[in-house]
Order: C-alpha cells, then structure tokens, then sequence
C-alpha cells in the first residue's frame, strides 16, 4: 500500500491534456522562429506556421480572459456561500438564471456595439463564462460543507476559523480549481466565435477563430484545416484538463 | 402416483465452481423439497450469489463447474438489488415479465399481478405502479418485485439478499410472507443473504456458505443472560428536557414558514455509566436526537445540559470543556475523517484543541495510547485517511473519541459501514473500553434487540416521538409499544406484526404515526396523538391501547 498524498492517485487523461497543452503552447512560442525571415507576416508564411501564430493570440487571450472568469466566477460562489442564506440563495439564482441564456452572444455584440478593443473583448468573456464556473464552484462547496468531517472537527470543539483554515480551505481547493478551470476553455470557445464573425480579436492579433473565417470567407480549405485543427485540439485539451481536475 | 417419492426440485450433488484453480465453491450438496424454504447466510463474497446463478442455470463466464445440479421446473431468479428498470412505469414491466413467463395477455398479467400483491398484504390504496420503481418507497419497490416472483408463479424461487437496505421490520415480515406464500404453493424457496440480514428467521432449514463450504449453520448463540447492568446511578451527566429538532421548508403561499419536524419535545437523560440505547427505524429521528443532545448542531429547540449547565449559554471555552467530556462516534468513520491530512495530525489538532492541559512534547504519548485503547498501533497515525481499511477508519474514529478522555459517548450507529463480524468486534471492544472507563454510552441503532442486550434502559422513538420507554430488561421481556414488540421480533427472526413502511414525515398520518401499520389501530387512534404515559415504574408507553395483548 502506497502512502501517497491522495491527490496523487489521478487519471492519466488530465496529464495526457497537460502535455498537449503545453506541446501546443510551446509550438505556438517557437513559431515565429519556424518563419524564416526578420520580418514575420502572417499572410506570406506557410498556413502552418501562420496558424501557430495565430495561437499566440488566441491561447493567451483564453488565459487572460479565463482567469479573469474564473476569478469572477470563484469569487461569486465563496461570496454567496460566505454571505448567509438568502443572499446565497439569490445570488445563485442569478447564477443560474444567466446560466440558462447564451451568454456568448453577448461578446460580438459588445465588440460590435463598443467597437472591439482587447480590455472590452476579455471584460465581455470573463463575465460570459464567470455564471458557469459559479454554479459549479457553489455545488463542490456546498457539497463540501455537508461532509461528516467538518461536523467531526466541530465535535473536537475547533472554531469556525480554525476549521476554515485547517480543513475547509484545503479541501476547497482543488474543487475550486477544477470548477475555475472550466472557464479557460468557455473563453477560447467564445473568442473564436467571436473572432469568426470578425468582431473578435483586433486584426494585428492573430487568432484561430479569424483565421478561420478568413480562410471561410475566401473559401481557402488548405488555409482553414490548421487553425480549425488546432483550436479543436486546444479546446479538447483544455476540456479534459478542467474534467482531469474534478476527479 | 402417491407411492413413489418425488425427487425434490433442487438438488445439487457435489457442486464445485472454480475459476483457473481457485475453489470458489466447494463440493456443495443440497436438496431443497418443494415447500421447503432454506436460507443459505455467508458474508460479503462468500459465494452466495454464484450458488444461486449456478443454480438458476445462468451462465458463469470464466467459471467451470463440475459436479451435478438439477433444478426441476420453472426457476426465477431475484437478483442482488431487485432487477427493476428504474425509469419504465411497473405496471408495463410486470405485463411483460408476467406475460412473457406465462404466455398471457396483458390484463391478465396485471390481475395475476394484482392476486400477488393481495397476498403480500398491500392494500389497493397503496398501488402507485404507474409509477416508475425509482420513485417508489424502498418497501413497496421490493413488496412488488416479490409480487411479480408471485405472480410468475415458479416452482423454484431463489431469492439474493432480498430485501437488501430495509428496515429489519419491513423486510422480516415481507420474508415471512414470501415464506408463507411458498409453503402454501410447493415452491421450494432459497433465501440467500448476510447472517445479519435475517434471512434464516422465516426459513425452516440454514446453510452457511463459509470458505467455500456449504455446511448446516451453528445454532445461533444463546443470548447472554441479561445481568442488571449496576450504572446509571446518581445524578444524570447530560440531560434533554423538550428537545426538538425542525427544519425550514420555505414558506407559504400565504407567506407563513412551513417547518419539518424530524424530533418533537423530548426530554431524555443519561446517568454517568450508563448506557441508554436510542432505538428507531430508518427516519425516526433518533440520529438527530443523538446528534443534538451533543449540540451537532444544537436543537432548534429545548435545552441540553452537561452535568446541570445549559449548552446553549455556555461560551466556546464552555463548550470545548464539555466537548472534552462528551465525544462522538460516527455512522461513517472514513467519512468522518478529513482526506487531506494524515491521520496523526488530525488527532493531534483535536487533543491540542480539547486538551490545552497535555504539554506539547506530550502528546505523541497520548496520541499513542489512544489509538492502542482503540485497537490500533501507533504506526497508522502517519497514513492518509484514504488508505485506511473500513475497520481501520472505525478505530481510528473510536481512538479519536476517546483521545480526550471522555466521559460520555454518543454513538450514531457506529461503525455502520462494517460487516457483521467485524461490527461485532468492534462493539464488543466498545462495551470493554465502557466497563473499564465507566464511560456513560448514547447508541443509536436500529437493531433493537442487540442494542437493549448491552444498555441500562432503552427509548424506542417513532417520527421523532419516544412511543416507549424502560429498563433493557422490561423492554426486552415485557415492552408494551406495538412497534418496539415488532423491532424485537424482527431481532429475533420473526415476523413483526406490522404492515407497510414507515410513512415520509412530510406525510405524517393524523393521531398515532403508527396508526397506518398498527395491528391494534381502532378509529381513536387516528383522533389523538397518543401521550407517554407511566404503565409501571420507570415504563413509559405513549398507545392508546396498550393494555392490548
Ligand atoms: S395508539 Fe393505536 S395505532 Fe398507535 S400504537 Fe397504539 S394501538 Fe397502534
């Protein structure tokens, strides 16, 4: 019998996720190395390289984007957990109530209305994922504060700050994380819709989702295949590396 | 015709299953005549299930068998769960079940459905089968699955775990129904379960399936004699006076709060030594009692008192003194245990929490001393809780309770999550750690007849009501209650004399909650709320009839 941190027993799926990630991050870094010359120009480079470094544009922004979402949404659920019933109570149901609309619409329609700009375009993504990663950060914490441990713990006579410390917020955790981690790929998802109308990311910055529409646009298959791949992989990836974390 | 003997529907000669060169099942003889009902009791993988599939002529991937079986006409199988569709409403399975086992059409598979249910004792009113099974009531869902074997009408019926996860006084008097039905029809029945489940009370013969070996069961020990057990003298430690524990529900059209009452006023008390066992079936509160007379989380209302001050106007220094004194042992030890820490720093947080008095170099020593009381070594305090087997996770939960030096402990169905066996190690070490630190013991549990052998006095509670209450021994050999007489029946083995489940609490019947299932229930019982009354000294009943033999 191993005597392992019990975190340590978990699927390979997740660690499968994290090396395609970072092979992709880190082909996306190099890639302007790969098109030979001083000067790098998306249009003139081979539709590979180009769709690397289109991922530049596209994988940052889904970083950038989903921690803010994740921020938002983590601080959403402790705020209404923290807060007594009925705030949570209605706090939630806004959640969920959001939850229910498609709230990715509402990120080319701000670029379209407010005229794009990279601050707005990530302010817009943050708030479209932060609804979802709280629905599910409020169930792992609710589902935490019913554990028969905490009762334990209150049994042993800690207070209700030492059981924060000691045993809720080392338990909340990796909960919290996984349910923040679901955010990266709603933000990725919802810049290259966005993008693919072409109300996305600012033209100097390349991104999948305009690559794609360009390459629709101009009914290009060999200059669409890449991005479209790339992005399936990175939203796959991105996918079971929030599922790895839940487990 | 009547001279020659009938071969006897099951008979087995030397049945040995094996996988590669395991024996999973050794040489098993057996015959079992038509009318005959035998129970064949073996702990959890003992091979039970195997038998009855090798018997019911299902296949066994990977399994040779060598040896013969012959099973004579029509064989059902009831598997371990119940074999239901969850979601397809029950009427539509049993026509197709019964339709396709006798050739019928479908209404008359429902009538020949609706004959077995009358023979099972479920009154039409009760038949909610367009529902699908997942939204039955545990009690019906298996009362219709044992219908449906009647209905079928086999000649051999082998039933695995029947009635799994039911209160004991439900699933003993549906067993002793399935008995009677087959007796009185030649099917020979076999009954197959856990030594604890009670399988072996309504059958005439028991097998027990050990290491492979089908061999006639010992007869079941002699109850210890009840010697008076000399605690629960002087002043009581803890004391309940209208404890009640309510839950919110929302609210009303009308804006008013709607509560569910899970305990009603109770007053209870417990003697330093002394062992009270709080007995229950499945909802009746008696968990939630335990849990609030330790303030886990305090009662919505009434007071508790720890040797005479009141918990709910102590502070938190207070209360951790007399969380020192009184300590907990939960249904589920390893979830009771948090999965990020090992299991030496928990018990350490605890004793640095409720023991500021032991010095820091100190209590490793403690620690140590704890878990070898419990039954442990000192070695298992550096594992995470994940490693730990169930029995393991059950002493490490005692070892806990005890770290403080407790002088009292409530016990929510401890170590529930053990089997038979070890759950009976476990308390036989409980009773011993009792007897030598004179703890005063709280059991809640639904096995009444094992928890009164051990206690000084027994509170038998019913939705959140204490319908009686006594001496272990009175309640024993003399209890009053219609329902503590079927929860000691259903101890015994026998059929309890009760009909139905208990109903949800949201659904609470007017006048005596028992009312529904009662066998003595006039039409005053569903008048008035039955109070606890004095029959003799220190003998509470709360019936309306309960000079009723
Ligand atoms: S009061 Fe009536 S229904 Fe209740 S237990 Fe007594 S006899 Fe039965």
């Amino acid at each position: 019998m191993t005597l392992g941190d019990p975190d340590s027993r978990n699927g390979g799926r997740a660690a499968a996720a994290m090396a395609v990630l970072a092979g992709l991050a880190l082909a996306c870094t190099v890639a302007p190395l790969m098109a030979d010359g001083s000067v790098i120009r998306r249009h003139d480079a081979d539709p590979v390289v180009a769709a690397l470094l289109d991922g530049r544009g596209s994988l940052s922004f889904a970083l950038l984007a989903g921690l803010l979402g994740a921020a938002l949404g983590l601080g959403w659920a402790i705020a209404a957990s923290a807060l007594g019933q009925r705030a949570e109570r209605r706090m939630m149901d806004a959640a969920n109530r959001l939850l229910a609309l498609p709230l990715i619409l509402l990120v080319p329609l701000a670029a379209g209305l407010a005229g794009g700009g990279v601050g707005l375009l990530a302010a817009t993504v943050a708030a479209a994922t932060a609804p979802a990663v709280a629905a599910l950060a409020h169930a792992e914490l609710r589902a935490l504060m019913r554990r028969e441990f905490l009762t334990a713990a209150r049994a042993a006579g800690l207070s209700e700050g030492t059981i924060l410390r000691r045993h809720l917020i080392p338990n909340a955790r990796r909960p919290l994380l996984a349910a923040g981690a679901l955010a990266l790929p709603r933000a990725l998802a919802a810049e290259s819709f966005a993008s693919l109308l072409g109300l996305g990311l600012p033209a100097p910055v390349g991104s999948w989702g305009g690559s794609v529409g360009l390459a629709a646009r101009l009914g290009d298959g060999l200059a669409l295949a890449p991005p479209a791949l790339l992005l399936a992989v990175a939203l796959w990836g991105l996918c079971a590396f929030a599922e790895g974390l839940r487990r | 015709m009547i001279s020659r003997p009938v071969p006897p529907p099951v008979e087995t000669n030397a049945l040995t299953l094996l996988s590669g060169d395991r024996v999973l099942i050794d040489r098993a003889t057996l015959a079992v005549g038509a009318g005959e009902v035998l129970a064949v009791t073996g702990g959890a993988g003992a091979g039970k299930s195997l038998l009855l599939r090798a018997l019911a002529g299902l296949p066994l991937p990977g399994i040779d068998q060598t040896g013969s079986a012959r099973v004579d006409g029509r064989r059902l199988l009831i598997a371990q769960g119940g074999m239901l569709a969850p979601r397809r409403p029950l009427t539509m399975q049993a026509a197709e079940i019964v339709g396709h086992h006798l050739g019928l059409d479908t209404s008359a598979s429902l009538r020949r459905m609706a004959d077995a249910l009358d023979r099972l004792g479920v009154p039409a009113a009760a038949r909610r089968f367009d529902l699908p099974p997942d939204r039955l009531p545990d009690g019906l869902r298996w009362t219709a699955l044992f219908a449906l074997a009647l209905a079928v009408g086999p000649a051999v019926l082998l039933a695995d775990a029947p009635g799994a996860g039911l209160d004991p006084t439900v699933r003993l008097r549906l067993l002793h129904r399935l008995a009677d039905w087959a007796r009185g029809n030649a099917v020979a029945l076999i009954l197959a379960g856990r030594p604890e489940d009670g399988v072996a009370g309504p059958a005439s013969r028991v097998l027990a399936l050990r290491r492979g070996r089908l061999l006639p069961a010992p007869p079941p020990l002699p109850s210890p004699v009840l010697v008076p057990r000399t605690g629960g003298t002087g002043a009581p430690l803890l004391s309940g006076r209208g404890v009640s524990v309510s839950f919110a529900l929302g609210r009303t059209a009308k804006g008013a709060e709607r509560r569910l009452t899970a305990v009603h006023e109770t007053d209870i008390d417990l003697a330093e030594g002394e062992t009270v066992a709080l007995l229950g079936e499945t909802g009746s509160g008696k968990a939630m009692l335990a849990r609030a007379l330790a303030h886990l989380p305090a009662p919505s209302g009434g007071r508790v008192s720890w040797m005479g001050r009141d918990l709910a106007a102590a502070d938190a220094t207070g209360m951790r003194r007399v969380r020192r004194d009184l300590q907990i042992l939960f249904p589920d030890p390893a979830a009771s245990l948090d999965p990020v820490q090992t299991v030496g720093a928990q018990l350490a947080g605890i004793l640095e929490s409720l023991r500021p008095d032991i010095p820091a170099d100190r209590r490793a020593r403690r620690i140590a001393d704890a878990l070898e009381e419990a039954g442990l070594r000192a070695e298992i305090a550096p594992r995470w809780p994940a490693t730990l087997s169930a029995v393991e996770a059950a002493r490490v939960g005692l070892a806990r309770a005890l770290l403080p030096e407790p002088r009292a402990l409530v016990c929510d169905e401890p170590a529930a999550t053990l089997s038979a066996g070890e759950r009976a190690m476990f308390r036989d070490d409980l009773l011993g750690l009792r007897d030598r630190r004179r703890l005063a013991l709280l059991l809640a549990t639904e096995q009444a007849g094992e928890g009164l052998r051990h206690a000084d006095r027994g509170l038998v509670l019913l939705m959140g009501r204490v319908v009686e209450s006594a001496g272990a021994g009175a309640l024993l050999h003399g209890a009053r209650h219609p329902l503590t007489r079927a929860m000691l029946a259903a101890a015994r083995g026998e059929a309890p004399q009760l009909d139905g489940e208990a109903p949800s609490a949201l659904a609470a019947p007017d006048g005596c909650p028992l009312r529904p299932r009662c066998p003595n229930a006039r039409s005053f019982c569903s008048q008035a709320v039955p109070a606890l009354e004095e029959i003799a000294p220190g003998h509470h009943v709360a019936c309306h009839y309960w000079d009723t033999p």
